[in-house]
């Protein structure tokens, strides 16, 4: 017998009431004073599971309700009929399977960080249409152009030089000589750079001419950018920056202002390691090419130390795992284990 | 002013805790990974009705009952149309403009049904809330209204607030009698005002400490960790974003609410202070940082609990004549793809 109120047919008026179960598949309900309100089949009654301690709910199939505050009492009641489980709440309260669900989640989500999103990414790369390729990497080039980028001012032989390099450099790339076109613009607000687009374009920014001593150091970049081409890097990070949000969305189950303040952070710390280990990649891919040429690693570790130092001048250009390129001092260092095979 | 005396003030109480919270969100939430999400309709169920359960007025508590599979089905049609539209665009790119089209006359459908679905599975004493917009109103409040205050340049924003306000209280019932709520266009304007000259003041009082910080650590190191004073102004400006934003949403939100009548003679009251919540939601976040978000489940109690506890009703009878005019529940397929495409809905 437990002790709870009685709700009326579709309202919300109550009076105290009891609820037992005088016999296996029944539930008999009585007002205070023991009067019968009613007798329910067991199977016919919506019984909640038990959640925390609020009220355990029994819904009749007249739009009554009975509810108790006596979660015990209900449970001790329902023993052995299989009706309003309690077993969630079981686990909930059990410190060990609690400790079990901590692991669990931890370790689904290091797993989905460090494999599963990289995998996934890297196979949405491998699928897209090269039509849709072209397409985004022509998207990308004409806002830069409207915006950032103008027409070079490089003299044609010096063009004509760099186009030679690449072609050195592109042997040793996994895809056909004419998939890496080289595109010059003149970028002052940018300053020095090179970036590669999905479809195999690499522009190089006029500003970065001036810091290079040797052809070997443009080698260095052009072997860089064309691995990004090679492993599909920029697309793989289009595809993470929807995934990681996605995923995001999906562990905390709801978007409540506290819930975007507090995810925000992690998703960019998170990407930001992608783009680093894709520069490592690049960076090796980079130093096999120049050693295959005949060349020093070390030439594209000078650069960077020259870039370094124009871009970020003495400070530094602040805390690497906030960037998307790895501190410039270890590039460098793994550049210079490159050098003797 | 004889009704105003009868009125008998009933505090909202919240009784969950953080510890409990904790073991229902991370067993449900280890569950739903290891179902690799379908079981995450029924979490959503178990972690939502343990908030409402909670929440107590007039010694009675909020019931939550929807049908998790019906929650279930919206999320696999919401991820089915999520994959067509990322498939469709990624091989026909000049399809976009369709889906949009598409998307955009569906957005009044699926604020209605999402917020039908919301009210028609919330319960108090036995009765089920109810929300009855139509797709003419909807359109007219949850987009033509935003656009107008966007074009605007912002200065109709304020008046498109309170346009959504309105259509999401005054279509709120329960046992088929309306809420409604009534304020005036220039008390919005004051919050929206406030807010813009908090953000404007606190942020360039940051600009200047920047700016000293800067000038301090040029040739002579005149303050210590100098360099580390740039870096460390930085998250500072999200605090100042963040207090500015919820000082407008919880100020309009208190407007709202006291302004609110039920059945024409009940009252809400509600007295939640922005800075309260501005500091428990920068303290949860950082908290949330610092346990790689193990004390998430423990901040969104800690934040329930604080505003479900400065509300009130005004009751001007025992609510025991309210019955159910409803009996079925629509479906849940609205408020599944707009939780999924984040229209973030409520107020």
């Amino acid at each position: 017998m437990i002790e709870g109120r009685y709700f009326q047919p579709r309202s919300a008026r109550f009076s105290p009431a009891r609820l037992s179960r005088p016999e296996k598949r029944m539930l008999r309900l009585e007002g205070q004073d023991g009067a019968l309100i009613g007798e329910f089949r067991l199977k016919r009654v919506r019984i909640r599971e038990r959640l925390g301690n609020i009220p355990r709910r029994f819904r009749f199939p007249d739009g009554g309700m009975f509810e108790t505050m006596d979660n015990d009492g209900a449970d001790a009641l329902l023993a052995g009929t299989g009706r309003g489980a309690s077993t969630l709440d079981r686990l909930e309260r059990s410190l060990r399977w609690v400790a079990l669900s901590v692991v669990i989640v931890v370790a689904a989500i290091y797993g989905f960080a460090a494999y599963g999103i990289p995998l996934l990414a890297d196979e949405l790369a491998r699928v897209t249409p090269p039509n849709v390729i072209t397409f985004i990497a022509q998207q990308s080039l004409k806002t830069l152009d409207g915006r950032v980028l103008s027409p070079t001012t490089l003299k044609p032989e010096q063009k004509a030089k760099a186009q030679a390099i690449l072609e050195k450099a592109a042997k040793h790339g996994h895809l056909p000589l004419k998939t890496y076109r080289l595109v010059f613009r003149n970028a002052p607000h940018v300053g020095p750079n090179a970036f590669a687009l999905p479809d195999g374009e690499i522009v190089v920014t006029d500003q970065l001419f001036p810091l290079i001593k040797s052809d070997s150091e443009l080698e260095g970049v052009l072997a860089h950018e064309i691995a990004h081409v090679d492993r599909r890097h920029g697309l793989q990070s289009i595809y993470q920056a929807s995934l990681v949000p996605a995923a995001i969305a999906v562990m905390t189950g709801d978007a409540s202002q506290f819930g975007q303040l507090a995810t925000l952070l992690p998703g960019i710390l998170l990407q930001s390691s992608y783009r680093r280990s894709f520069e490592q990649q690049a960076d090796d891919d980079a130093a096999e090419t120049l050693k295959a040429n005949g060349e020093d690693p070390a030439s594209l570790a000078h650069l960077l130390l020259r870039l370094d130092a124009k871009v970020c001048g003495k400070t530094g250009c602040g805390p690497s795992w906030l960037s998307s390129h790895p501190a410039t001092i270890d590039r460098v260092n793994r550049l210079m284990g490159e050098r003797k095979p | 002013m004889e009704g105003e005396n009868a009125l008998i003030r009933h505090d909202f109480e919240f009784r969950g805790s953080g510890r409990e919270y904790f073991g229902i969100w991370i067993v449900n939430l280890a569950l739903s990974l290891i179902t690799f999400g379908i079981y995450s309709a029924w979490a959503k169920v178990r972690t939502q009705r343990y908030l409402y359960g909670n929440t107590y007025v007039a010694g009675h508590s909020l019931d939550y009952d929807p049908s998790p599979w019906r929650i279930l089905i919206g999320r696999i049609i919401a991820v089915s149309a999520f994959l067509a539209y990322s498939v469709a665009v990624g091989f026909w790119p000049q399809t976009i403009g369709l889906f949009y089209i598409g998307f955009g006359l569906l957005i009044p459908w699926l604020i209605n049904s999402s917020l039908r679905f919301s009210a028609r599975n919330t319960l108090y004493r036995n009765i089920r809330f109810d929300f009855v917009g139509r797709y003419s109103e909807a359109l007219v409040n949850y987009v033509i209204w935003p656009i107008v205050g966007y074009v605007s340049l912002f200065l109709l924003l304020p008046r498109a607030r309170k346009a959504r306000d309105y259509y999401y209280i005054n279509k709120h019932a329960y046992g088929g009698r309306p809420f409604q709520t009534s304020f005036s266009t220039g008390r919005i304007y004051l919050i929206y005002l406030g807010g813009v000259a908090l953000f404007l003041g606190l942020g360039a009082l940051l600009v200047a400490v920047s700016a000293w910080a800067d000038a301090a650590t040029g040739d002579f190191k005149t303050v210590p960790f100098g360099d580390y004073l740039g870096f460390a102004v930085l998250p500072l400006y999200f605090i100042v974003y963040t207090a500015a934003v919820t000082f407008i949403d919880i100020m309009v939100f208190n407007l709202t609410v006291n302004h609110t009548t039920f059945d024409e003679r009940h009252k809400l009251a509600s007295r939640v202070s922005p800075w309260m919540v501005t500091w428990i939601v920068v303290t949860n976040f950082l908290l949330t940082l610092l346990t790689i978000g193990l004390f998430y489940p423990f901040g969104r109690v800690r934040l329930t609990r604080y505003q479900t506890e400065r509300l009130s009703l005004m009751a001007a009878s025992d609510l025991d004549e309210y019955t159910s005019e409803l009996s079925r529940a629509n479906s849940a397929i609205g408020e599944e793809v707009a939780g999924f495409f984040d229209l973030g809905i409520g107020l």
